[in-house]
């Protein structure tokens, strides 16, 4: 007769499990970048530091608050970065599908292709902002004589407010598309192969299989990839601060750079801090949601 | 199949120019005379190649300081990163539930999240206190402290394909956790931890919004240097192609290095939870 003896293994393996406190240095770390900065930003939020001014800083309630909400330039910086997020979205999503669409055939060649497509991403912002502000120059740059040949007359990019958006937005796709491209792909890839065979079996056409197959299973990574773009474009910071500083005069400033702006080159402080918690605010329902989507990726 | 073979690879011939176009169009200025630079049509092979350009960066006084600098605080804050991201990475990877795993979380996603300006704001201020501006000491701990959530997503992906019966066995032989995690999980992790440390080395080389607002003269990096060209009210775009290019090439040779891990890298902490 078998006796049943504890399994020693499973006893075991509560000891065996790593402890919690190998937590420890990443939290001294987030405390270091997130905690302290985070509590300590709100608290400078409702004193009226000055960085140019040497009078102690006193304690003024809502003041920033109601002086940044009054502010114009508040509302119309974070209106451009609505419309940059609004027509960047528009731009990378669907080439970002057709670009994983077409990776996704595995024709040959396909992994050399993936190596190219994913490289502008990796490269340096600020060089390549640098690199795009001379491709965009009105009389020198390539972009214009390439324009030039197809018989387009000159545009002067960074010089008025409609092309500098578009010119910002033509260096974010750059750099944003391969990400989108990478997220479908993987869920392209995660779609079983039968689902195609039977669809195909009935006879449904490439136009149905992607409508009805292919784009329902890919959404909830389009919903990712949406709610992580929306973050990315209110941090939108390197190339924008490259090709046009936000100008000609803040026609090309969004809410993040005005921030910056209000705080380091205005030197008003307090109010920039005020603008980091609105900012904040704003952010938290793309957090939420993006959890939520996240889950239902995997 | 969306698209005929032909068009398929005429779309994918034409993103791979357009992706490639500006990294060339940047080495080649690099390398050409101020005559060439501003010809008209462009000038896109014929010409004789100089290093003119890279002779006036590298004569520029306080260029090798800053490079240094680059690499000091790349290495310092990647260092950091795997060590400190290790620990927690092994932690979250091994153990499903412990008190303070939902919030750490949930701070890894609010730094991937939040735009950076809203904490260097009061980091700033903060650092005047403590003698952190303008230090490279100051700039590899805040650097390690944004990419430390980006190292433990990728860490956790490498520490979960291994398999939980080796520690078990190691475990019967009487080591401690932490032993156990030195000696066998990382060697077994080698490759990931590789992978990770230039992922995360390629953030920190890329980084510009801390070291704009952290650094002075003393701690400046390579961005900073790239971003000063375009003050000039002379622009002078032989020299500055030299500069970004200098900037870039390392990323492109490591990269060749590690295309495998890349892929995962580049979309970590998108979709895990």
């Amino acid at each position: 007769m078998i006796t049943k003896v504890p399994r020693p293994n499973l006893l075991r393996r509560k000891n065996l499990r790593p402890v919690a406190q190998f937590t420890i240095p990443t939290w001294i770390f987030f405390a270091l970048v997130v905690l302290i900065p985070f509590f300590y930003g709100v608290y400078i939020s409702f004193l009226n530091i000055n960085l140019a001014s040497f009078l102690p800083p006193s304690f003024v309630g809502f003041d920033n608050y109601q002086m940044v909400l009054a502010a114009s330039e508040t509302w119309s910086t974070l209106q451009i970065t609505l419309i940059i997020t609004f027509i960047g979205l528009l731009t990378q999503i669907p080439i970002g599908i057709l670009l994983a669409l077409v990776l996704h055939e595995n024709l040959r060649g396909t992994k050399i292709f993936r190596s190219i497509l994913i490289t502008p991403m990796l490269l340096t912002p600020v060089a390549v902002g640098l690199t795009y502000r001379f491709m965009f120059d009105t009389d020198l740059g390539v972009i214009n004589w390439a324009l030039g040949s197809l018989g387009i007359e000159k545009v002067n990019w960074l010089g008025s407010q409609t092309s500098a958006l578009f010119a910002i937005i033509i260096v974010d796709s750059w750099q944003s598309i391969p990400f989108v491209m990478l997220l479908v792909l993987a869920a392209l890839t995660a779609i079983s192969p039968s689902l195609y065979e039977a669809a195909r079996v009935d006879g449904a056409s490439v136009n149905q299989i992607f409508r009805r197959i292919t784009l329902p299973l890919i959404t909830p990574t389009l919903l990712v990839i949406t709610m992580i773009k929306i973050m990315d474009f209110l941090k939108l910071f390197d190339t924008l601060f490259i090709l046009t500083r936000g100008g000609p005069g803040n026609t090309t400033t969004t809410l993040g750079l005005w921030t910056y702006k209000t705080g380091f080159v205005f030197l008003e402080f307090s109010r920039a801090a005020a603008l980091g918690v609105i900012i904040t605010i704003i952010t938290l329902p793309v957090y939420f949601l993006w959890r939520r989507a996240s889950r239902g990726v995997r | 199949m969306i698209l005929k073979r032909s068009a398929s690879y005429s779309l994918l011939f034409l993103a791979s120019f357009l992706s490639l176009f500006p990294l060339f169009w940047t080495i080649s200025t690099s390398i050409k005379d101020r005559v060439d630079t501003y010809s008209l049509p462009p000038k896109f092979f014929s010409f004789t190649p100089t290093l003119k350009n890279y002779i006036s960066l590298f004569s520029l006084e306080k260029f090798w300081q800053i490079y240094s600098n680059s690499f000091i605080i790349t290495l310092g804050s990647t260092l950091i990163c795997l060590v400190v991201g290790s620990l927690a990475a092994y932690a979250l990877a091994r153990k499903p539930k412990f008190r303070g795993r939902t919030p750490l979380e949930g701070l890894m996603i609010a730094i991937r999240a939040l735009p950076a300006i809203v904490l260097l704001l009061p980091i700033y201020k903060l650092s005047s206190y403590l003698g952190l501006y303008d230090s490279k000491m100051g700039l590899i701990l805040i650097f390690a402290g944004f990419n430390i959530p980006f190292a433990i997503w990728l860490l956790m992906s490498f520490f979960e394909q291994i398999p939980v019966e080796i520690e078990e066995s190691a475990r019967v032989d009487g080591a401690s956790t932490l032993k156990m995690f030195t000696r066998i999980i990382l060697p077994l992790a080698a490759p990931g931890l590789v992978a990770t440390g230039i992922f995360v080395s390629l953030l920190s080389w890329n980084e510009f919004l801390i070291p704009v607002i952290m650094a002075g003269e003393n701690s400046k990096t390579l961005p900073v240097l790239v971003a000063s060209f375009i003050s000039n009210r002379t622009l002078d775009w032989g020299p500055m192609a030299a500069a970004a290019t200098v900037a870039l090439i390392p990323i492109v040779l490591l990269t060749v290095v590690i295309q495998r891990w890349l892929v995962a890298g580049l979309s970590s902490g998108a979709v895990k939870e």
